[in-house]
């Protein structure tokens, strides 16, 4: 701060006022005083300004303070501190400083941005305490300096850090909903490619199932013609079980008692016999749907094979169940197909045919065994079905 | 199995061994195929000139994926409409005027199943429930009598 060039006179009379009250303080504070002695000698720097005189000038200065800030005591004394503010200073902790003079108030303390002579700044934690007389009149001010620009750099240096680690943490997060974003999209475009593979499938499944039924229309035997139709009623299982995969909301499983229930219901109007019944004994049983064809396979050929060979003459009945086992009984399901015909004896299911071997190996996949029981009249296949091959049901079941 | 009463019906399919593995179906079944058509434009035409009791219309048709307007035309046109497809879940919810849907793959009985009950529901009026092989529109309710009509008698 240079501001000696243009000093009215009265500001130097000022200045002149403020030196004799120095010099005084100086005499009435002489060598053996100790209270004086410590002031002038303490690292702290200290100064004292005299309210009473024009704009309050600055009577004395110890060498802590003339070393902080760089000026010698002829620079100082006679001026009001305001010449250690420079451009950066906050203005509100100027007006706060005003305020504690204007209201008197014993003791107030704040840090503040100051310049020295040589116009390097420090963070000066400023206290600042009038001094009264016996009657409570303030004759001085008292103000001690320390410079605390290290404990603000520290101070400074959290704040910056928090403050990059919020633009840090708001970074990861941006990155994180977009790879999210980006998961999702490749889910939507797998479930796309999957629905498209689905399609492709069940179409597939459609032409094979038409050019076996046309090439069984036109064989040249009728023993050509039923292995065709054989054939043909295997593909179209496979299809009970692919109609169904996409069509409720879960891809990944199915329930047995709605696609063993539409293959029953799809033979026996295939067979034309309208004088054997189904009779349905159901509740939902979830299955994977990796285990579903070859359970569809199996509830083909069994009442396939009810409805060729159990009802010679007479019509009868079909019967076919889906439970849950309870826990003491593992925890599985069992499926049943079971008829009023003829009996096992009969029936081409036999050992050694080929629907049988095709239901053991189908079975042995699905880890059990089934069992041919005679059921008086009839037939009973049990096949219990481990809890492995289940799923959890869904929370919605269809009816 | 009771023999239907015997349909007059459009194939609309594009692809050619499914239309006439389906022909044969229809006419084993005792129906009669009056044409089979692969584009859109063509069924319109048929069905126009035709004027068959019921036309089975794959969603996928030769120019594209029209075959769900194509039924509405048709359908308009005076024609009981079954879309036949493999994803159901292309077709809009109100079915674009259909009476429902043949989910691919069908089976020969499930085809002749639904075929029975339409026929039945033309004639006089069905019974309810539909075979699982037919998903009728939600717009569809039986009438008074309990019975299921896709024309009045």
């Amino acid at each position: 701060m240079n501001d000696n060039s243009a000093e009215a006179s009265d500001a130097a009379e000022n200045r002149r006022a403020a030196f004799r009250m120095g010099e005084q303080l100086d005499r009435e504070h002489a060598a053996g005083d100790p209270f004086a002695a410590a002031i002038r000698r303490t690292r702290m720097p200290i100064i004292i300004t005299d309210p009473r005189q024009p704009d309050n000038p600055i009577v004395f200065a110890n060498d802590a303070f003339l070393k902080l800030t760089g000026y010698s005591r002829d620079e100082v004394i006679g001026r009001n501190c305001r010449f250690l503010q420079g451009p950066d200073t906050d203005r509100s902790a100027v007006a706060a400083i005003r305020r504690a003079i204007e209201e008197e108030r014993d003791q107030f303390r704040c840090d503040i941005l100051n310049y020295r002579k040589d116009g390097t700044t420090f963070w000066n934690s400023l206290f600042l305490s009038p001094v009264r007389d016996e009657t409570g009149a303030i004759h001085f001010y008292f103000a001690s300096q320390q410079d605390v620009t290290h404990r603000k750099a520290e101070e400074m240096s959290t704040r910056e850090r928090a403050e990059a680690l919020e633009l840090e943490v708001g970074a990861r997060t941006r990155e994180l909903r977009e790879s999210l974003n980006r998961l999702a999209a490749e889910a939507d475009s797998k479930t796309l490619l999957l629905h498209e593979l689905d399609h492709r499938v069940k179409n597939n499944l459609q032409t094979i199932a038409a050019l076996i039924g046309m090439q069984a229309r036109r064989a040249a035997s009728p023993e050509a013609a039923e292995a065709l139709l054989g054939v043909l009623g295997r593909v179209e299982a496979l299809g009970t079980v692919h109609r169904r995969l996409y069509q409720d909301r879960r891809v990944d499983r199915l329930d047995i008692a709605v696609f063993a229930h539409d293959l029953a219901q799809d033979l026996v109007a295939r067979s034309g016999r309208a004088d054997i019944v189904l009779r349905f004994d159901l509740e939902p049983v979830m299955i994977g749907h990796q285990h579903a064809a070859p359970l569809a396979l199996i509830v083909n050929e069994l009442v396939t094979n009810a409805l060729r060979h159990a009802f010679r003459h007479d019509g009868g009945e079909i019967r076919l169940a889906v439970r849950r086992t309870g826990e003491a009984d593992g925890g599985g399901a069992r499926l049943v197909v079971e008829d009023d015909g003829v009996g096992l004896p009969g029936q081409e299911l036999g050992r050694g045919s080929f629907g049988r071997l095709a239901v053991e190996l189908l079975a042995s996949q699905l880890g059990t065994k089934p069992l041919w029981q005679t059921a008086e009249p009839g037939t009973r296949v049990v096949l219990d079905l481990p809890p492995a091959i289940l799923a959890r049901p869904l929370e919605e079941t269809r009816p | 199995m009771s023999r239907p009463a015997p349909l007059r019906v459009l194939v609309v399919e594009d692809e050619a061994l499914l239309a006439f593995a389906l022909q044969e179906e229809l006419e084993e079944a005792g129906h009669e195929v009056v044409g089979r058509a692969a584009t859109s434009a063509e069924a319109i035409g048929l069905a126009r000139q035709a004027r068959p009791d019921l036309a089975l219309v794959d969603v996928h048709l030769l120019d594209g994926p029209t075959g769900v307007e194509a039924g509405r035309a048709i359908g308009e046109a005076g024609t009981v409409v079954l879309f036949m497809t493999a994803n159901v879940k292309r077709i809009p919810a109100d079915f674009a005027g259909a009476a429902g849907v043949i989910a691919k793959p069908y089976s020969a009985s499930g085809l002749a199943s639904a075929l029975a009950f339409v026929g039945a529901a033309l004639d006089g009026g069905a019974t309810p429930p539909p075979p699982w092989s037919l998903q009728l529109a939600p717009h569809l309710r039986p009438a008074e009598d309990g019975r299921m009509r896709l024309r009045p008698p």
